[in-house]
């Protein structure tokens, strides 16, 4: 492990693992943040893996024990597991920034457990998807979904994640897991010393989550119900009187219409399928966002600056997809000059990348946008002083325009004299991007390998 | 020519370089801009390494280009022009190569300075050196 400043780190770029998303089957944790997605456990369910299958099984079962338990009067039992699986910390899944979510409250919990006795279905054979809570109970998101589902299915998630990390060689610690259900007791427990992954902010231990899994929204969902399943005439005429509240309330009355919206679901199941956590934007949209660009006039009148960068921000993501992952964009400010860089994990995925990596130590690319008529010796120097040994020593400029001679023999000299590599794309580069992202001819970012080898044949 | 072989030779070459240039022009009319794929790249740098290895001295298109460089993504309308530079200069060398013959009014090939009794088109280059 390394103390290099990183920007959006990953726990694999941290420990130097050299896998790009795409290849791998887990969600890579993010180290300060979590991952925008979820974990609908329908994906489980609809899985052609006998594997998959059976995990939603022993979900169901986890779940549906919860009734038992009412059933045999151990309510309160009930209540407090449920509390316990409705959060999931050592899952970085979500919005939250923090990695730190809080469990429902009492009441909510109570509300749930209701359900198997105020809903004769359930009563009788349980849930079928246990995610069918939301139609009933104000407040259920699908956060929440995905919290219940990954703690019931810690036990196989920790198994899981000791593989992924055996494969990898992604460096372990022994810890301690608060709450993982054991099924044979029928209730959450710690367990001790299991070699796990450690974010190295915080010393606390992660687990990972099959990338399959993951969705933006559950496949079963209380707006997509609403909006085509819900009978709305049949709650109120007047539109405005149709709250969430009563919704809920003429579920439980007429779980007929659940479980219509449920069927109909199930058998359309083809249609789900799992979000990947980076998608390209369509060839189209390329074209249309560099005609944009064609137009824009340099300079900053009416906002031009920003609208390249903009523009330019959700191009190169796709165009540099899947050999580079994307991290964020970044605004910084040097001498009082804003600058928005974007800045890409490298993962060395290609010959080119790796040199990039080895040669430069460039563990992250950065790319400074410059919507300007030519880049000046003080946007050299602003990239150069940015281009420190933690970032790595290569990156690059996005402008509109090649290099002037005396800016050209400046990055030549900062080779000569500091070994740091820069590399100009213009417009006319970025046309070819786009070109070839369309025909699939060549890889897009084989035009920043042709620059980078011009710019070495100029070196001394 | 020293022997048939480097004939044989000779009318592979043109036949590829035509086949070679017939395609790529095409992707060149549509896309000039658009890079060549690795593999008719790598395609293309074979036949001209064989052209290298038959246009020698003066019929050489260009004495510091030998192949094409991968990273330096050719786009089709550059592989276009270099193929249609090693075409003429090809067809150059096949015809300061043949000779009429005035006994059957034929064209044959000429090997090791004498006419040979393999046929070959008539030259459509004339007044280039004789090497």
């Amino acid at each position: 492990m390394t103390d290099m400043a990183l920007i959006r780190p990953r726990l694999t770029d941290q420990y130097g693992i050299l896998k790009p998303q795409a290849e791998l089957d887990f969600a890579i944790p993010f180290l300060d943040e979590d991952i925008p997605l979820y974990v609908d456990p329908f994906m489980l369910w609809r899985s052609p893996s006998q594997q998959d299958q059976a995990l939603h099984t022993s979900l169901l079962n986890a779940f549906n024990h919860l009734g038992v338990l009412s059933a045999r009067g151990q309510e309160e039992q009930a209540v407090a597991t449920l509390i316990i699986a409705s959060e999931c910390d050592e899952i970085g899944l979500g919005t939250s920034a923090t990695r730190r979510g809080k469990r429902i409250g009492e009441a909510a919990a109570r509300e749930i457990v209701s359900l198997f006795k105020r809903i004769p279905q359930y009563a009788q054979v349980g849930f079928r998807h246990f995610e069918e809570i939301q139609f009933f109970v104000d407040g259920i998101s699908k956060d929440r979904i995905s919290d219940i589902s990954c703690s019931f299915l810690k036990s196989f998630l920790i198994d899981f994640t000791i593989q992924q990390c055996e494969q990898l060689g992604i460096p372990t610690a022994p810890s301690e897991i608060q709450n993982v259900y054991d099924y044979r007791k029928n209730a959450f427990e710690t367990q001790r010393d299991i070699p796990l992954p450690v974010n190295p902010k915080d010393g606390k231990p992660l687990i990972f989550v099959p990338k399959r899994w993951l969705r933006y929204v559950p496949w079963l969902s209380y707006d997509d119900y609403f909006e085509k399943y819900c009978p709305q005439d049949e709650i109120s005429h007047k539109p405005e009187e149709i709250t969430r509240v009563k919704v809920l309330n003429y579920n439980r009355d007429h779980y007929g219409v659940i479980d219509n919206y449920i069927k109909a679901k199930e058998r359309t199941f083809d249609d789900c399928h799992s979000d990947p956590l980076f998608s390209q934007i369509p060839v189209t949209s390329a074209k249309r966002k560099f005609s944009i660009i064609q137009k824009l006039p340099t300079g900053k009148d009416g906002g031009a600056d920003r609208t390249y960068e903009d523009v330019m921000g959700q191009l190169l993501p796709s165009l540099l997809y899947p050999q580079l992952d994307f991290a964020q964009e970044q605004a910084r400010t040097e001498s009082g000059v804003s600058i928005r860089d974007l800045i890409f994990y490298n993962t060395a995925s290609t010959p080119f990348l790796d040199d990039m990596y080895k040669t430069y130590g460039s563990r992250q690319i950065t790319m400074e946008m410059k919507n300007v008529v030519a880049i000046e010796r003080i946007h050299v120097d602003q990239l150069n002083r940015y281009l420190a040994d933690e970032m790595g020593r290569f990156g690059l400029f996005i402008t509109r325009n090649a290099l002037k001679k005396a800016e050209w023999t400046r990055i030549i000299d900062l080779w000569s004299g500091q070994r740091k590599a820069i590399v100009v794309l213009t417009d006319a580069d970025i046309a070819q991007m786009v070109e070839l992202f369309d025909s699939k001819q060549r890889d897009p970012i084989d035009v920043i390998v042709k620059k980078y080898s011009e710019f070495r044949s100029k070196c001394p | 020519m020293k022997n048939e072989d480097e004939v044989n030779n000779l009318g592979k070459l043109i036949v590829q370089l035509h086949g070679l240039h017939t395609e790529i022009s095409l992707l060149a009319k549509k896309s000039p801009n658009d890079g060549l794929n690795l593999f008719k790249l790598k395609l293309v740098n074979k036949v001209l390494a064989r052209g290298n290895e038959i246009l020698t001295g003066h019929y050489k298109p260009f004495e510091d280009f030998n192949e094409f460089d991968e990273e330096a993504l050719p786009t089709n309308s550059d592989v276009t022009m270099i193929l249609t530079l090693y075409i003429e200069q090809v067809e150059r060398f096949r015809s300061d190569n043949v000779v009429y013959s005035d006994k059957d009014y034929h064209w044959y090939y000429v090997i090791n300075g004498e006419r040979s009794n393999i046929e070959g088109a008539a030259p459509t280059k004339l007044g280039t050196d004789k090497k």
